[in-house]
């Protein structure tokens, strides 16, 4: 999410800043051709990037309550579909 | 019975016969699968954008018209931080001893060549995107997503006449999906193969089924027969997603020593553990899990820790052939797969087992 060149496009979404929320994480498996899944649980910054054409966007968790144990990351990058909001739930 | 119980709505809008997708990362099962009258959806998670494109091809020029569709595994999260770099010098000691005892415990051979990780992807979402716009621009029948949202490519694949699949492990994801609009969901239980979710199968199904409105559901996870298929039907599915079924059967690529393991299992043989990647995956039992499910192993590493340390045994055991060594993902209905079929015979005996079980559950008039 560091490739502002490669079609990253940064902003801020004040509407999202300091809200709780969930994530219903994960990826591909470095190593594997599986999908594995991650839940983290922290605050929105507001900040996102939207990937791409059409638009893929992904909001900037911190302040992490919950994360797999021995997440190596103090933040994550969460896909807008897959954040659900404490309040909403 | 006068409706044909196995004609549903997935079979009106993919134009197939049969409500069987078959899960597979080899072609040639997919195409076998598909000119049986089912319907294949190619794994490509692990394939260059080149590759993928070649493949739809491939696939294009043996199927005659016939739908099938593509997976990618789109991420849902990406660490802010660390490279694959900086994670792999930040592996305890205490779990590079007990890697290492286990190498020398089972005689494990080293790979052939070093396992890099660095060509299997999986830190961003940057190899996701370039492998979708291949989808795109290929306008592939079906695109499915293994983890996370397809909801942003929607437009994009519709104006190309492309459905979508969704597949989901919460009931919550199915909702903002079906929200979003996404053309059909995978409703995935616990009892699958590889990285699965909580629920199981039996309860998630019809926890999706009852939101899911006229969106058609899939079941997956431990579906390997026709009465698997009959009974995710009356939960409300109108289609089966299967993957374990499909690794020993005639067509597959999968080593002919995997293929004999896998034919003589039962579910007891599979393990759901977090020790090949640090995140659970439900996969054939082996030294390596046996070993990592001991009161005396250290901790399980996270992703991608784990997976850095156990590269190394699976590899070498892929290359030289160790079949005492060797595992594979497979699901909890592994215990079915008892003969090496052609994929095509697969699908018909699975048809003809789920229409008896509907017979015997309504008792057919016409047998009366």
């Amino acid at each position: 999410m560091k490739n502002e060149a490669g079609g990253m496009r940064p902003g801020f979404d004040a509407a999202m800043a300091g809200k709780r929320a969930e994530c219903d994480g994960g990826g591909l498996v470095a190593g594997t051709r599986f999908a594995g899944r991650q839940e983290f649980t922290g605050t929105l910054t507001g900040d996102y990037y939207d990937a791409g054409d059409p638009p893929w966007r992904w909001y900037l968790l911190r302040d992490l309550t919950s994360k797999p144990e021995g997440f190596p990351a103090d933040a994550v990058w969460c896909e807008s579909e897959s954040i659900f909001l404490v309040e909403q739930r | 019975m006068t409706k044909d119980p196995l004609h549903t709505r997935l079979c009106d809008m993919l134009g197939i016969e049969y409500p069987i997708i078959a899960f597979t990362h080899c072609k040639d099962v997919a195409v076998s699968v598909i000119n049986s009258g089912a319907f294949a959806v190619l794994g490509e998670a692990m394939h260059t954008p080149e590759e993928i494109a070649a493949d739809i091809s491939w696939i294009r020029e043996r199927v005659d018209g016939r739908p099938f569709g593509v997976d990618l595994v789109l991420p849902a999260s990406v660490p802010a931080e660390a490279s694959l770099d900086q994670l792999m010098t930040k592996i305890p000691q205490e779990q590079r001893d007990y890697e290492q005892m286990i190498k020398r415990k089972y005689d494990v051979p080293d790979p052939k060549e070093g396992v890099d990780l660095h060509q299997w992807g999986g830190l961003n979402q940057a190899l996701g995107r370039a492998q979708l716009e291949v989808l795109l621009d290929e306008r592939v029948p079906v695109i499915a997503s293994g983890l996370g949202s397809p909801a942003f490519l929607l437009d994009a694949a519709h104006e190309r006449g492309i459905k979508v699949f969704g597949l989901v492990g919460k009931t919550r994801q199915a909702k903002r999906q079906l929200e979003a609009g996404v053309d059909v969901i995978i409703a995935q239980g616990y009892d699958a193969a590889g990285h699965t979710g909580a629920m199981g199968t039996f309860s998630i199904v019809a926890d999706v089924a009852a939101i899911a409105g006229d969106t058609p559901i899939i079941a997956a996870g431990g579906v390997t027969t026709g009465r698997h298929l009959a009974a995710a039907l009356c939960l409300g599915a109108s289609g089966v997603w299967t993957g374990t079924l499909w690794l020993a059967c005639r067509e597959s690529d999968v080593d002919m020593i995997v293929k004999e393991k896998l034919l003589a299992a039962t579910a007891d043989d599979t393990s759901y553990s977090t020790c090949i990647s640090g995140m659970t995956m439900r996969v054939l039992k082996c030294p390596w899990t046996e070993e990592w499910a001991k009161p005396e192993a250290p901790p399980v590493l996270p992703p991608p820790y784990q997976m850095l340390l156990s590269s190394d045994y699976i590899q070498g055991s892929n290359d030289h052939r160790r079949g005492d060594l060797m595992t594979e993902a497979a699901g909890q209905g592994v215990g079915f797969v008892t003969e090496m079929k052609p994929a095509r015979q697969i699908v018909f005996d699975m048809v003809e087992e789920a229409l008896t079980a509907f017979e015997e559950i309504t008792g057919d008039p016409d047998d009366e």
